[in-house]
């Protein structure tokens, strides 16, 4: 397929762009297969916007022109469009953006305008993921040869030296086909073979079965995580599986299973071949039932939420009204006291827990991450937080490609849309904001991640899981975005400059009070949050530049 | 009248003191005229001092011999005293009670404290109107100090000194006084330096049903206008409330009497509203349940930020009309005492770069606030927890403190205060053992000498390690208009005040002296380089051998 066929006007002159925080400006503008190009030739600036086409989640146009004129000519019109250009007739094209920007084009020419929204609506939404522009996306500062990704699993294993008396590598995945949605290889208690691991996957949806996500050192308790089991209505049960939970905790009294449905949905889901493990098969296991939102709920929160944010009824009751209406703030609370009570059970109660939803694909992954940033020093890193996204999300089969389909702003009805990640880059931020000291990244590493998930150069966050990323030659055709964000100078601006390293666990406040709007987010084009950040970044030069000072006055006053 | 009437067990031994984010102390309760001491006796837990005067309200319980009193304070802390035996605990609940509602301004904790610290400056003297208006003859000589009401019986709520335009004599200000709502005629409140336009309060003109006009009073606001030019009358109250007022004597500015004047109405609360409201508030802060939605539509139903957000969209009113407009204006309400200055002060705030300093800020408090007639006595005799029937209460001057506050937050670098300064200030204007904020008008603080028989909240303050702690480190003189952005979605709850003692600000203390760390840091690095810079210079002066090529 070539994109010139979706490209009938590539170029406009004297369009006018609003965007949000800069004065409206006049130029050119541009449309290539993957960007919307708008370069500012106006005396004394040369601003350019580039934007990415997939970053746009919906566009809006309206066309003034001589309905009248355009009803005389309309055969005429057609015939030689590009000579009957009506004076007069213009349209509008307003571009929202999935990272909740709102652009508006005022573009002179009723037909260019409808061209150019028609190449939008078209590009934006590619189905083909080969056509994605990671894989043209080339900067002049990387090699496709560079190292792709922060870790494996395989190497996470030969790290963890005090796993490998009871827990081995299987790779029993190695072809995607005992489950589709992990990566080749995953961490299994020792006693538990291959042969096993193949039955259980039978009896776990999708072939989740259980492996082991988190091992803390404190007291040898871990978390693991899998998805729902497919006893279905007659209870059906399997050995295998209740032979591998049991090997989990051999040595331990009891474990938990924390299940993120409320037990009516899981007692529901039997009808269409789910489940719970019942009391009588997993003896020694205890189940706590915690409802989380899940799918539509948290879309049309997030999209409640957002048009919220852009009501500019400028009454307050109103306001907070329809923030509580959105629930987005309850989610939040939610997903942090869900896994506020993971961690719980393992370094308070010291016991092992087991976390599962319906497919162990969303939630799951939600709370099994928080857990560890609140208990896990490591995590608490840039590169430890970017190692365990990418252990937790990439590797872990989060489906990035169906949930960020689209944002808040889309009409089109929704599929499997689901802001689950955006959920998590929020609670994230909530930790941040309660214990600004001990995180080492920065509220600017999550609005990145936030725009990345939606719309990106990098293929980290391509495909639904590993098997479509191999299929698809991810990492041999993209840039990744975790090394990238790694380099030197992205390192600076995505650090903590308070970062101080604390081994202590960080229990968040989950009081309502407590939580706040991550208004660095939601409110990110409006010009108050444009202040706060102009000091966050006052204190950033403060930091890189005390580095340099540092550097350049130690060899002088030796 | 002897305190030690009041106090029926001055001493219990065996109290057990629960206070927030702080371990329990067991130790010894004291009663003094003045404070409630508890104390360890061993050196490394603090002791309690708490003010009567900052004491709301209490609640007292029993479980057998054992008694519990439940402190709530001005500040919005809730303390619990468990007290062994039934007869002391209601012996100190009754001292309390007596003690922390004294009316008796003469006998408040002020006229009796001594100042432990060397007082370098004093600040009774720090904002007279003498030296404002020095300032202000710099810039203009339109304006002329009046003595009028030297011996207050011109305005009884203003101070002895104000100034007015010019062209207008005393008797004229007589008869103006006689027209305007508690003899608050219009009085200059602030001269706006790029174009020369000012801001005038007053109490609201005298009218009645009948549309009595005073010449004096038109001459002397007209006085102010730029030949041809209009200006604003900004009302606080919406144009039913202001036409109500009309059957009680008071009214507006007409447009027949008045027509270079354009009037607009704003909604500003009324006391009243305004303490119901802070009452809600701190109910739903202090809420225990878990529930989201709960909590929002607390938030919601008290109109807490609704009233932030209406002050501060009328003082931008006031602001643009000054710096945009180009217009003069002149603010009032009813009194023009609470809302009216809540007006007044933001907007220069917002237009004034002086005010934005610590200094800066003492003096607004003081001439728009103080000296302007706020009524601290009446208006922060009690605070949110008060079972007592509300009189005069309301909390006009805790409204104005948030709204800095969040200008503050919107424009982080542009004030020289950080947010503590605004905790400061809001603690001592309901207790304090500062003289600052007792009594109701210069008038009253005159009659009882304060200055003289108490310390003012400024000489504590402008000393250099009290200012040390109030200082913002992000602070960069920004010598521009700041504009703050009143969408709903832009006000936040103000955290430092109404969550202080729900939540542990542990960690975010931490952050805070981190950034403070790394600036002082920065600046000692910075004078290292520039003195290593001079080394170098002088060395390449002296020894044409390192000029290198």
């Amino acid at each position: 397929m070539e994109f010139s066929e979706y490209i009938k006007t590539a170029n406009v002159e004297d369009v006018v762009l609003r965007q949000p925080l800069h004065p409206p400006g006049r130029g050119t503008l541009c449309i290539t297969g993957h960007h919307l190009l708008f370069s500012d030739r106006e005396e004394g600036s040369c601003r350019q916007v580039l934007l990415l086409l997939r970053n746009i989640d919906a566009i809006e146009k309206s066309v003034e022109n001589l309905l009248t004129c355009s009803g005389l000519f309309s055969n005429a019109g057609l015939s030689q469009s590009g000579v009957s250009r009506l004076s007069g007739s213009s349209g509008t094209i307003t571009i929202k953006c999935k990272d909740l920007r709102v652009l508006q084009l005022d573009i002179p020419g009723m037909e260019e305008c409808l061209n150019i929204a028609r190449s939008i609506e078209t590009l934006s939404c590619l189905d083909s993921m080969s056509e994605l522009y990671p894989f043209f996306y080339r900067p002049s500062n990387a090699s496709l040869w560079d190292q792709w990704g922060l870790s494996s699993l395989e190497r996470h294993y030969s790290q963890m030296k005090e796993l490998h008396d009871r827990w081995r590598l299987s790779t029993v995945n190695r072809d995607f086909s005992v489950c589709p949605s992990y990566p080749q290889a995953v961490i299994v208690p020792k006693s538990t073979d291959d042969d096993m691991l193949e039955k259980v996957a039978k009896f776990r949806q999708g072939g989740r079965f259980p492996v082991l996500c988190y091992y803390h050192k404190k007291n040898g308790m871990v978390i693991m995580r899998s998805s729902q089991p497919l006893t279905g209505a007659n209870r059906k049960r399997c050995r295998e599986d209740e032979q591998l939970l049991q090997a989990v905790i051999d040595g331990s009294d009891k474990g938990y299973i924390i299940d993120t449905r409320s037990s009516q949905q899981a007692l529901q889901a039997r009808m269409t071949g789910g489940g719970l493990e019942s009391k009588s098969c997993y003896s020694s296991w205890k189940r706590l039932q915690r409802q989380m939102e899940r799918g539509k709920a948290l879309q049309e929160s997030l999209i409640k939420l957002v048009e919220a944010c852009r009501d500019e009824s400028n009454n307050m009751d109103r306001w907070l009204s329809k923030l509580e209406n959105s629930k987005w703030l309850s989610h939040v609370q939610t997903a942090l006291s869900t896994a506020g009570l993971l961690a719980e059970c393992v370094e308070r109660d010291g016991h092992s827990v087991l976390v599962h939803g319906s497919e162990g694909t969303d939630s799951t992954l939600l709370i099994s991450t928080l857990a560890q940033l609140i208990m896990d020093p490591s995590c608490r890193t840039l590169e430890g937080f970017l190692t365990l996204l990418e252990r937790e999300w990439v590797q872990a089969g989060h489906p990035f490609q169906q949930r960020c389909a689209h944002s808040a702003h889309s009409h089109a009805r929704l599929q499997q849309e689901s802001p689950v990640f955006l959920l998590l880059l929020d609670c994230v931020w909530q930790l941040w904001r309660q214990f600004p000291l001990a995180l080492g990244f920065s509220e600017a590493l999550l609005l990145r991640l936030a725009t990345e998930a939606y719309a990106s150069d990098y293929g980290t966050f391509l495909g639904n899981n590993q098997q479509e990323r191999c299929t698809l030659g991810v990492k041999e055709n993209t840039h990744c975005l975790f090394q990238a964000l790694l380099r030197p100078r992205e390192r600076d601006c995505y650090s903590n400059p308070l970062y101080e390293h604390t081994e202590l666990a960080i229990w968040p406040s989950v009081h309502p009070q407590s939580l706040q709007l991550w208004r660095g987010f939601f409110l990110r084009w409006t010009p108050q949050t444009h202040h706060l950040e102009e000091a966050q970044e006052e204190i950033r030069n403060m930091v890189i530049e005390w580095g340099k000072l540092a550097l350049s006055s130690c060899p002088a006053s030796t | 009248m002897e305190f030690a009437e009041l106090i029926k067990t001055p001493r219990v031994d065996g109290v057990v003191l629960h206070r927030p984010f702080m371990p329990t102390v067991e130790g010894t309760l004291c009663l003094t005229g003045h404070h409630l001491i508890l104390s360890s006796r061993q050196d490394n837990t603090e002791e309690l001092w708490l003010l009567h005067s900052n004491i709301d309200c209490i609640e007292k319980r029993f479980v057998g011999s054992l008694g519990t009193i439940i402190v709530k304070c001005k500040d919005l802390r809730v303390i619990q005293l468990d007290i062994p035996g039934l007869e002391e605990c209601l012996n100190i609940a009754n001292s309390i009670e007596a003690l922390s509602t004294l009316d008796i301004l003469s006998l408040m904790y002020p006229f009796f404290y001594r100042p432990m610290f060397e007082v370098i400056e004093d600040g009774w003297k720090s904002f007279l109107p003498l030296d404002a208006f020095k300032d202000l003859e710099t810039m203009t000589d339109e304006w002329r100090l009046s003595e009028v009401n030297k011996d207050f019986s011109v305005c009884p709520s203003y101070p002895p000194l104000v100034a007015v335009p010019k062209d207008i004599d005393d008797d004229t200000l007589r008869k103006v006084a006689s027209f305007r709502h508690g003899g608050r005629f219009p009085v200059l409140s602030y001269y706006h330096k790029k174009n020369g336009m000012v801001m005038m309060r007053s109490g609201q003109p005298l009218t009645g049903t009948n549309g009595r006009r005073c010449k004096e009073d038109e001459k002397l606001i007209n006085a102010t206008l730029r030949p041809g030019k209009r200006g604003y009358i900004i009302d606080t109250r919406t144009i039913n409330v202001a036409q109500q007022a009309k059957a009680r004597g008071g009214g507006i500015e007409s447009e027949a009497n008045y027509p270079q004047w354009r009037r607009i109405h704003k909604a500003v609360e009324r006391s009243n509203v305004l303490q119901e409201s802070l009452i809600k508030l701190v109910e739903a802060c202090n809420d225990q349940s878990h529930s989201m939605d709960r909590w929002l539509s607390k938030l919601e139903a008290s109109n807490w930020q609704t009233h932030v957000k209406e002050i501060l969209t009328t003082a931008c009113l006031a602001a643009q009309c000054i710096d945009r407009e180009g217009a003069s204006v002149l603010v009032h309400g009813t009194e023009g005492a609470d809302s009216t200055l809540q007006v007044t002060s933001l907007a220069q705030i917002i237009l004034d770069p002086a005010c934005r300093t610590i200094r800066g800020f003492q003096s607004l408090v003081e001439r728009e606030w103080l000296q302007a007639g706020h009524p601290f006595q009446q208006r922060c005799a009690q605070s949110a927890y008060s079972n007592s029937k509300p009189r005069q209460e309301a909390p006009v001057f805790l409204l104005f403190l948030d709204c800095v506050w969040q200008i503050l937050r919107q424009f982080p670098c542009s004030f020289e205060f950080s947010e503590s300064f605004l905790v400061l200030v809001f603690e001592h204007s309901y207790a304090s053992q500062f003289g600052t904020f007792l009594g109701n008008s210069t008038a009253e603080r005159a009659k009882l000498s304060l200055p003289e028989k108490a310390v003012s909240l400024w000489s504590w303050v402008n000393r250099p390690q009290e200012l040390e702690r109030l200082t913002n480190p992000l602070y960069e003189a920004n010598s521009l208009v700041i504009w703050p952005s009143v969408a709903p979605q832009s006000l936040l709850l103000w955290e430092g005040v109404f969550l202080r003692w729900n939540r542990s600000s542990k960690c975010l203390d931490e952050a805070y002296e981190e950034m403070v760390h790394i600036i002082e840091y920065n600046k000692e690095l910075q004078n290292k380089v520039n003195s290593l810079r001079r080394q170098l210079a002088q060395l390449e002066t002296e020894d044409p051998l390192l000029q290198t090529p």
